[in-house]
């Protein structure tokens, strides 16, 4: 599941070729090249939109994964901390006329503060309780979004004002829509990363493999567990404001959704729990397919992509549960066996 | 000369079952003291309240002059309490460097500092083979190992084993009893569950015997094999310490 | 979403609050013993195999279109339809225990999650292509008026359906009793190691216990066609639902499930009439997170068992 543990074998001084814990692989190093080209170059604006979305889906699944990978809080219920986000900033703008570069901070504090209690609350629930219990709070949270109207617009939704400029961080060129998304996922990619390979970043495996053995060498499981989960609801939360500037539209039916909240889980298990690289592999190969079958087959498919994420998440599941990043490391290693 | 760790009157029921009832005794810095009895005896128990993992109904539990009865596992360990599990609980994810680590990382701050210590206990363990394999791959015996490697990375001043000789060869278990026997004068206090008799009854100098909740003897090696009640409760017969 | 059939019932009843309630009280218990039928599959599933099935509300969806098609193409009244769906859906349990349970049995928890998730995804998409998002229903089929019961008043589908739910639970509890299928069931739920030690074929005895519980969807489904409209994503309602009812009355209790079904019944039935409709499903959301805080075992479940979470 994780990315290659650490080993006393390890080459120090020589660049690895495929992404491990603790260091910076070539495979990453190429891959933050080719965003950065598919930013600058003028791309038309269906494919921009495409990748705006694709890295967007990269920092939410990275932001979902530190709960859910590195803590084992698998949630089913992660659009709430994003409509959280999105509608917090929202509001405040339009309010209060306050910028969303400030509000979607807050936003984020929200979102993490929500996360916070629900885990301190859920605390002695395991396996399948807790992600009923994730699934639950989701709902309760959209439910109220939809009901409080005079908040949040309700069903009918909730538009931003799309005034271009910097401060209302609406902007017009989809360039620096792509930019700012890019900017999100790498932030979140290098927070991954700096977790995944410290101490706090091993309490979290330790204290998800065997809660008792952790606790037992120091361990605090609940704390750990607790700031992975806020962590994951704050940077969740910030996705859901930047795509609220991005859509200038919510509401609560598409934002805080099941399937948006299964979408944030389906991305990393695709990709490969519990590495940094593997939710970004989910994203980059989900969010386009799913546009290109959109596109494709229309209307008339309805649901087609869906049901064929279902039928590829099964198959996945049950045949490379590390997913894409696994697949990929398995490979490294029968490379490296048969080196000389 | 205090006790590094007393024990008075620890009583802990479930429903109407006393598992754990009215246990005293203490401990002093630097002792090598073994804990035998029949299955059942409430051992387990005993260290589960010793070390946090559960509350006790009634008595107390006094750590360097402490009243810690009660306190969360992960208190203990940050109080120089450490245990290791009967059955083995390594984390299935993590390298057999990394478990070993991630209990240095109590006191180390940086992964890498934790991971050399490891390295530097997996060798006295006797596990410097399997410093890279998965923890998948180890038996049982192995596995126990891992256990004393991961409990002596916390830098303890108290240390609870817990059967870790099932499952070795004799060769081991002499090693490993080398190894246990050496821990008071790196300034280790050793409390030692063990059901290979012939190990901890030549190398503890004091054994207590747990009998249905209750400690039923507490004394030297010599004197345990003529007591009756011991006899009786666990040792079957007169047992000869040649 | 709310059912038919209940603010309807609480309209027509003009005799002053105390026989509002009493009438609200009633139609929830009937409707509350239908959605536990309808979550004993779940529960049962869960106690022995200890997985929770995502994919629930779409063997649901699944059964429910079965039973409208018969309906709609055959004349078949969907009470009669249980004879050709019950052994459907058990078949279904079998392809779908084989093809995705059994092998994500054996590995970590979340893999078995993922896969009936996956499962449960695509079971929706297909149906919504295959058929139409509209919503479709059964003609009333026992004449459409209500009976009297006592001083109530309730549709004949509610009182078969409540009577259906009781005799299944009644069933289940004798099977599990006196059969050998049953004690052998009894016996991997308490601890499958030691059943499969005793000769109990357990791999066979989770087969039978998901089949089963498919076919118990199976049945649920004919009882409700006739209340409920069939639409391709109706699954998420009801599993929601179910998800609820099965922690409040406790994993793997059928009675618990029975209990908990109708204290749920009678909580949407009260709130739908006197808050809102729409915060009537908020309500249980919230009454299932309480649960959790305060009991997560449930009314009748075993304690500790959610602390304990999955055997990993």
């Amino acid at each position: 599941m994780d990315a290659a543990p650490l080993t006393s074998k390890r080459r120090t001084g020589r660049w690895r070729l495929l992404p491990e814990r603790g260091t910076i692989s070539l495979f990453e190093l190429l891959l933050l090249a080719i965003c950065l080209v598919l930013v600058a170059v003028p791309l038309p604006q269906y494919l921009q939109d495409v990748l705006i979305q694709t890295f967007l889906w990269a920092g939410l699944a990275l932001a979902w994964n530190i709960a859910g990978g590195f803590a084992g809080l698998i949630s089913f219920g992660h659009a709430a901390f994003f409509g959280i986000g999105a509608y917090t900033s929202s509001i405040l703008a339009a309010n209060y006329g306050l910028t969303p570069w400030i509000g979607l901070w807050i936003g984020g504090a929200l979102a993490a503060a929500f996360g916070a209690v629900l885990t301190l609350v859920c605390a002695r629930l395991r396996g399948p309780f807790f992600i009923l219990s994730t699934l639950a709070a989701a709902e309760v949270v959209r439910i109220a979004a939809l009901n409080w109207a005079a908040l949040t617009g309700g069903a009918e939704g909730f538009s931003i004002l799309p005034i271009a400029s910097i401060a209302n961080m609406v902007f017009e060129s989809k360039t620096t829509y792509a930019a700012l998304m890019l900017g999100y996922f790498l932030l979140i990619y290098v927070i991954t990363k700096a977790v995944e390979g410290s101490r706090y970043g091993y309490y979290l495996f330790a204290a998800r493999d065997d809660e008792e053995a952790a606790s037992a060498a120091g361990v605090n499981p609940l704390l750990a567990r607790t700031g992975a989960m806020c962590l994951s609801a704050f940077l969740a939360g910030i996705g859901g404001s930047l795509f609220a500037q991005y859509f200038l539209f919510l509401d609560p039916t598409h934002v805080i959704s099941p399937e948006l909240s299964f979408q944030f889980a389906l991305l990393p298990a695709l990709g490969g729990l519990g590495t940094a690289i593997g939710p970004v592999l989910g994203s980059f190969v989900i969010t386009p397919l799913s546009e290109l079958l959109r596109s494709y087959f229309g209307g008339a498919g309805a649901g087609l992509h869906l049901a064929i994420y279902g039928a590829v998440l099964v198959v996945v599941m049950l045949y490379f549960p590390s997913g894409i990043a696994g697949a990929l490391q398995r490979l490294a290693e029968r490379g490296r066996k048969g080196a000389p | 000369m205090t006790a590094l760790l007393e024990v008075r009157q620890l009583t802990r029921t479930f429903g109407a079952l006393a598992a754990v009832a009215g246990v005293s005794f203490s401990v002093r810095q630097g002792e090598l003291v073994g804990l035998i009895g029949p299955n059942g005896a409430g051992k387990s128990t005993l260290y589960n309240l010793i070390a946090g993992a559960i509350a006790p109904t009634s008595g107390e539990i006094v750590f360097q002059d402490r009243p810690v009865a009660g306190w969360k596992p992960y208190q203990a360990a940050r109080a120089g309490v450490a245990r290791t599990f009967q059955i083995p609980k390594p984390y299935r994810h993590l390298s057999v460097l990394e478990n070993v680590a991630l209990s240095a990382m109590l006191h180390d701050r940086t992964v890498a500092a934790a991971c050399e210590s490891a390295q530097a206990i997996l060798t006295d363990v006797g596990l410097a083979d399997y410093v890279d394999a998965p923890v998948g791959n180890l038996t049982v015996g192995l596995l126990k190992r891992l256990e004393v490697a991961r409990a002596l990375a916390l830098r303890p001043s108290l240390v609870l084993f817990d059967e870790i000789m099932a499952g070795l060869t004799p060769s081991e278990v002499r090693g490993m009893t080398n190894l246990v026997a050496g821990l008071p004068a790196r300034g280790i206090t050793v409390i030692w569950v063990e059901h290979v008799l012939y190990a901890i009854m030549k190398t503890a100098p004091r054994i207590m015997v747990l009998h249905r909740g209750e400690l039923i003897a507490d004394a030297a090696p010599e004197v345990l094999v003529k007591d009756p009640a011991v006899i009786k409760a666990y040792l079957g017969e007169e047992m000869s310490l040649a | 979403m709310v059912p038919c059939g209940i603010p309807t019932y609480a309209a027509r009843v003009s005799n002053g609050t105390m026989t509002t309630v009493g009438q609200l009280v009633f139609s929830g218990l009937l409707i509350g013993g239908i959605y536990a039928l309808m979550s004993i599959g779940l529960t049962l599933i869960f106690g022995v195999l200890r997985i929770v099935n995502f994919a629930h509300g779409e063997f649901l969806m699944v059964a429910m279109y079965g039973a409208w098609a018969m309906t709609r193409y055959l004349g078949l009244n969907p009470y009669y339809s249980i004879v050709a769906i019950v052994p459907a859906m058990f078949l279904f349990g079998i392809v779908v225990h084989r093809l995705i349970v059994m092998p994500a049995l054996d590995k970590p928890h979340l893999v078995v999650v993922f896969a009936t998730m996956g499962l449960s995804i695509l079971m929706q998409n297909v149906a919504l292509m295959a058929l139409s998002a509209d919503l479709q229903d059964v003609p009333p089929i026992l004449g459409g008026r209500s009976f009297t019961f006592g001083p109530f008043y309730a549709k004949p589908e509610l009182l078969i359906g409540f009577a259906v739910a009781v005799a299944c639970t009644l069933g289940l509890r004798f099977m599990l009793q006196a059969t050998y299928l049953g004690k052998a069931i009894r016996a991997t739920v308490q601890d499958g190691e030691a059943a499969q030690l005793m000769g109990v074929p357990v791999p066979r005895i989770f087969l039978i216990t998901f089949a089963a519980g498919s076919a118990l969807v199976g049945l649920s489904a004919c009882i409700m066609t006739p209340l409920f409209s069939v639409f391709p994503t109706v699954g998420l309602n009801f599993v929601l639902i179910a998800f609820v009812i099965v922690v409040l009355g406790g994993m793997g209790s059928i009675e618990g499930a029975l209990l908990g079904g109708i204290c749920i019944g009678i909580v949407q039935s009260l709130s739908s009439y006197y808050i809102a409709p729409a915060f009537g499903q908020m309500f249980f959301f919230m009454l299932f997170l309480l649960v959790m805080i305060f009991r997560p075992a449930g009314l009748l479940g075993r304690k500790g068992e959610a602390t304990l979470g999955i055997n990993d």
